[in-house]
């Protein structure tokens, strides 16, 4: 018994960086309607800044997110602002931004793999391998401090939506871009606001997975199948779904691992995936006419 | 519902001819030249000389991807649903004549249709839970599909898990070890590209097109859309499936890694966007242009991860600036020669 409840807590604490992953790819969809298979990429893409932040200047990999944030936010607005509105209004849209972003992916990942090679690598701070013992129950530092740290910007994000008039207007996007447009929300705007946001917020993941998760370019493919399939099992465009989804896999995943071993852990997600399509296809959270 | 089925199994003629362009000799007899001229490329040995085994490999390659992107083609072009896990078929097919060959010792050869209709079957069971959805969440599902056969392929021990089978080496002299491959090939890219041009040309088809265009409104007008698009989602797995078997084969050692990763499914859907979704020639002309280019790259620049990147911006090139790919933008501007028409 104590040992499931060992198993849970380990869960709980990735599902807190699972749904900070999840949190920027399914705001990017709920705003935008865009499926962006490039997320997973550009986590391992900021991984990689976080590595050799850390590696050749010293820098903890909590403090990079001061730049991976910054960085990836930027990246974003400028991805967003050189491909998306070319397709804007093209009949089959978010078929369109999956191949797009398909083809953003392969870019990404065919460089990081020309430049940094295919080597398995991570930061490994002090703390890396530390844990904390309370009662019956170990607590591993690494995890817990990132788990806190996507709580945190989890919060934030969520402020941010709900407490501010920009927040307003991209959850009035959200919920239908034609009325908010007509109620003058300069939809452009906030649209690549919120794609920079969600990659501010893969920046953010990849600093903080780059020494929970050994990584190397190719491995984004797993990342983003993961990915998708809590959004989808969350109810896509959901941040709600994203973040339940995101605690219960992972979870799940733990006890999968936990019983079959590790290699079987991404089983879960996909198990989920095909499961949650066969009883509810719109998701948990997710409204039936939204799907599609 | 019935009824379309069944025109279509009787052979429905065509019905969706294009108008306005007479239909010239020239459009029947460049592929009849074409087909005559890859008949006969073996035989040619002493014309062709010393590269003789590698023009065969390229052929091969060449009408592997041909078949592939024909088949992709049914249920990504006719149909608009993108599926990014199609290579799955191509390593149930390799595997399953693989492991015939490994145990009842039945040649590839022999069994390829079959490696085809167990694809089409794992096709149809999949597509059954997959094809609930629309759009995004089918996108999804097919690579979460992709990722978990592919989890299941590398840690099953009956089927080698990461380090794979090899198979029996052929038993043909080596001199002439290509041929039979060749030849294989050929019959399964011919076989495709007919496929995909009786499917354009039926109610089957024009289902197809309408559930590409609207689904809800293809749905109001009767279209059984769920059976329709199962059926063209098995379908389009079939000749992946035959493929598969025979590259295999040609390779004599089956690797997870050469089938189920994803860099496949982005061939497929290169060549036919590239081509042009939803043509007839499209997906043949993809395939043959994408393959060249590769062999170019690979010859004057070596293989290296810069061909992802290639891949990735041609990708993205062609969809930003020429999303009717080569056909069908040619079509587009009236300039598409009467051979490369058969929509």
């Amino acid at each position: 018994m104590s040992h499931l409840i060992q198993v849970i807590i380990l869960g709980l604490l990735l599902g807190g960086v699972y749904a900070l992953m999840a949190s920027g790819l399914t705001l990017m969809f709920g705003v935008m309607r865009i499926v962006n298979l490039a997320h997973g990429a550009f986590i391992i893409a900021a991984c990689y800044v976080a590595f050799f932040l850390f590696r050749d200047l010293g820098w903890d990999p909590f403090v990079s997110l001061a730049v991976t944030m910054p960085l990836f936010f930027l990246l974003g607005m400028g991805v967003y602002r050189a491909l998306f509105p070319r397709i804007e209004g093209s009949p089959r849209f978010g078929e369109m931004t999956v191949l797009l972003t398909f083809a953003l992916a392969l870019i990404v990942e065919g460089l990081l793999s020309y430049v940094f090679t295919g080597t398995f690598r991570s930061t490994d701070p002090s703390y890396a391998t530390d844990a904390v013992r309370i009662g019956d129950f170990f607590i591993p530092t690494a995890q817990f401090y990132s788990s806190i740290t996507s709580v945190v910007l989890l919060v934030a994000l969520w402020a941010f939506l709900y407490f501010t008039r920009t927040g307003y207007a991209v959850r009035a996007t959200m919920q239908n871009r034609t009325a908010a447009q007509i109620v003058g929300v300069n939809v452009r705007r906030v649209s690549t606001l919120s794609f920079g946001i969600g990659m501010a917020l893969a920046g953010a993941s990849g600093s903080l997975i780059s020494f929970l998760f050994p990584f190397f370019p190719a491995r984004h493919w797993q990342w983003i199948a993961i990915l998708l399939a809590l959004i989808v099992l969350g109810g896509l465009g959901s941040l709600k779904g994203a973040v339940v989804g995101a605690l219960l896999l992972a979870v799940a995943a733990g006890v999968v691992s936990d019983r079959f071993g590790p290699t079987w852990s991404p089983m879960t997600f996909f198990g989920a995936l095909f499961l949650i399509l066969l009883i509810r296809p719109q998701g948990l959270f997710g409204h039936k006419a939204r799907v599609g | 519902m019935t009824q379309v089925e069944k025109k279509e199994s009787a052979g429905a003629g065509p019905v969706l001819p294009t108008p306005g362009k007479p239909r010239s000799r020239v459009r029947y007899a460049v592929p009849a030249i074409v087909t005559l001229f890859l008949a006969l490329l073996p035989l040619a040995r002493p014309l062709i000389g010393q590269p003789y085994n590698y023009v065969l490999q390229l052929g091969i390659a060449g009408l592997m991807w041909v078949a592939m992107a024909s088949s992709w083609n049914l249920i990504g072009g006719f149909t608009g649903y993108i599926s990014l896990g199609h290579n799955v078929f191509f390593g149930i097919g390799g595997y399953t004549a693989g492991m015939l060959l490994i145990y009842v010792g039945l040649s590839p050869f022999v069994t390829a249709p079959l490696a085809g209709l167990v694809a089409v079957a794992f096709g149809f069971l999949v597509g059954l839970v997959t094809l609930r959805t629309r759009g995004p969440s089918f996108i999804i599902s097919t690579i979460a599909l992709l990722l978990m056969t592919g989890l299941v392929f590398d840690n099953w021990d009956l089927v080698g898990g990461s380090n794979g089978l090899s198979l029996p080496l052929p038993p043909f002299p080596v001199e002439s070890v290509k041929i039979p491959f060749y030849y294989a090939m050929l019959i399964i890219a011919i076989g495709s590209v007919y496929l995909g041009y009786r499917v354009a040309h039926s109610k089957f088809g024009l289902a197809l097109r309408a559930i590409a265009q609207d689904e809800t409104k293809a749905e109001v007008a009767g279209i059984d859309t769920r059976r329709i698009k199962i059926a063209a989602f098995s379908l389009s797995a079939f000749f992946v499936g035959a493929a598969g078997a025979i590259w295999g084969y040609s390779l004599s050692y089956l690797r997870p890694t050469i089938f189920f990763i994803i860099g496949v499914a982005a061939q497929m859907v290169l060549m036919v966007i590239i081509g042009g979704r939803g043509t007839v020639a499209g997906p043949a002309v993809g395939a043959v242009l994408l393959v060249t280019l590769n062999e170019v790259a690979v010859s004057q620049f070596g293989s290296s991860e810069l061909n992802i990147v290639v891949t990735g911006v041609i990708l993205l090139v062609v969809l930003l600036f020429f999303p009717l790919g080569v056909v069908g933008t040619l079509r587009d501007r009236g300039h598409l020669p009467g051979f490369l028409d058969w929509d």
